[in-house]
């Protein structure tokens, strides 16, 4: 209700800024953040109070998943059918992603013993991340948009035109992070359990040989830090593709406020000269973070999958 | 809580676990597991090769090693029936040439042994021929002048003479 009556004020309010012009925090707003949960693109019963409609991010989920099974299963099964193992064009860089991941990310953090059980997990979170990251570096929506304008001349109500609302990026979105971070945090745990039994993985949150009294002062400490684990978790990726989103954005913004202040001359110069230079330096360090992120978030899930593991202090 | 950025939305949550959760599934069964298995057999696969191809080359080394050996052996061997067949001929010659020697040699002493034979036969003969000669001549000068006794004594003379003289 309170986010129906926000969503409402929202809505007017972008109404009236639309009448006075250009505003930027609406537009990166629009850009970056889902599409709103009351418009959804498929409208889907609320079960205990939870909206399971489907909006633009959860769209794009499937998007990335369906991009990730389809690219990777038809690799692997056109190489596994060959009768000699010999890895051509993209099976080249999927089996180095592959031995780069299963040998230097989770070999080393969780043992040759548990290499195997965690290997495709961590895989799938490192593409799913590492994909999610990158579609939200291609403009394919704003693209489609620009088709809708001058081509297409979908109505609002189309499926089509419910698309090209919001932003494209749901690693952006913290509930997505979050997501993840709850899977990796359920991960460490069900590893723990299986390397030491149900009993002796929360045996092992507190170090062993400790008096008594100090486990009990580190019990409260080690469980703080078991939660704050998938919070930095989820802070970080989200924040860190927002950020350069929103960095772009606000730079391009630049362009449409000069256009406004000053006329289309001055607009375009500052467009050309600065701010279109600058939105590709920051996309080129986005395709940077794009990768470092999906990367930290997995080895830090294998590090602490590791922890788990090997809990012998 | 107006800010869309930071609006929780539970739906989307429970979204990302499920698709993410179908994802590792389909992937670990359809992806992952044949390919980490596809790649642990091609890495015992180049391994064995590896191993192979050494084997391979430790044979050849072997074989080389044997053959070289066997070259030298037999150069050895073709050299020494060399130096033996060339012995071996120049005994050959040698004994060819003493025993044509020999032989002519022999056929030298042969032709002397005859010479001496058809020698002293002839000269046998041509004594007994010249005393035939001689007796005949003598006895158609003599014939009337000497009596039998006469010639019978002259004859004993003649031989006696000619036996004392020294043979040649």
């Amino acid at each position: 209700m309170q986010i129906d009556a926000a969503v409402q004020e929202h809505g007017a309010e972008a109404a009236e800024t639309a009448a006075e012009g250009f505003n930027a925090g609406e537009v990166i707003i629009e850009h970056v953040a889902n599409s709103p949960i009351d418009h959804p693109l498929i409208h889907l019963p609320t079960i205990a109070g939870i909206d399971f409609s489907v909006t633009k991010h959860v769209f794009m989920l499937w998007v990335v998943s369906a991009i990730i099974f389809v690219i990777v299963t038809a690799a692997v099964r056109r190489y596994v059918r060959q009768e000699r193992l010999v890895p051509t064009g993209f099976m080249n860089a999927l089996e180095t992603l592959v031995e780069f991941i299963r040998d230097t990310v989770v070999r080393p953090s969780v043992g040759d013993k548990w290499v195997g059980t965690w290997t495709p997990l961590l895989l799938t979170l490192f593409l799913f991340i590492m994909v999610a990251n990158a579609i939200g570096m291609i403009p394919i929506f704003e693209v489609l948009g620009l088709l809708n304008h001058w081509v297409f001349h979908f109505g609002e109500e189309t499926f089509f035109a419910k698309l090209l609302h919001g932003g494209s990026t749901v690693t952006s979105n913290f509930n997505v992070t979050a997501a993840l971070a709850i899977v990796s945090f359920f991960t460490i745990i069900v590893a723990g359990s299986k390397a030491h039994g149900a009993i002796g993985h929360w045996k092992n949150l507190v170090p062993h040989g400790v008096s008594p009294a100090l486990a009990i002062a580190l019990i409260p400490i080690e469980i703080l830090g078991m939660l704050v684990r998938p919070f930095a978790l989820t802070m970080r990726l989200a924040a860190n593709m927002t950020g350069g989103h929103i960095a772009i954005l606000a730079i391009l913004s630049f362009v449409f406020i000069f256009t406004e202040m000053a006329g289309q001359a001055v607009g375009m110069g500052i467009g050309l000269a600065f701010s279109v230079p600058l939105a590709v330096g920051i996309s080129a360090l986005e395709i940077i973070v794009v990768l470092v992120q999906a990367y930290v978030f997995t080895l830090l899930t294998a590090v602490f999958i590791g922890m788990a593991i090997h809990a012998h202090h | 809580m107006d800010n869309p950025l930071v609006q929780p939305d539970p739906g989307l949550f429970i979204w990302t676990i499920l698709t993410f959760l179908v994802l590792v599934g389909l992937l670990a069964k359809f992806a992952w597991r044949p390919l980490l298995q596809a790649l642990d057999a091609r890495q015992q696969t180049i391994a064995a090769s590896l191993e192979e191809a050494q084997r391979a080359r430790q044979e050849l080394e072997r074989i080389q090693r044997e053959s070289a050996q066997m070259m030298a052996q037999a150069r050895i061997e073709a050299e020494s029936v060399i130096a033996r067949s060339r012995s071996d001929a120049e005994a050959l010659r040698e004994e060819l040439k003493q025993k044509a020697r020999a032989e002519a040699a022999s056929i030298v002493k042969n032709a002397e042994k005859q010479i001496q034979t058809e020698t002293a036969r002839a000269v046998q003969q041509i004594r007994s021929e010249a005393v035939d000669l001689s007796v005949a001549i003598a006895s158609k000068i003599l014939r009337r002048q000497m009596s039998k006794e006469d010639n019978q004594a002259l004859i004993e003379e003649t031989l006696k003479q000619v036996e004392s003289q020294p043979r040649v």
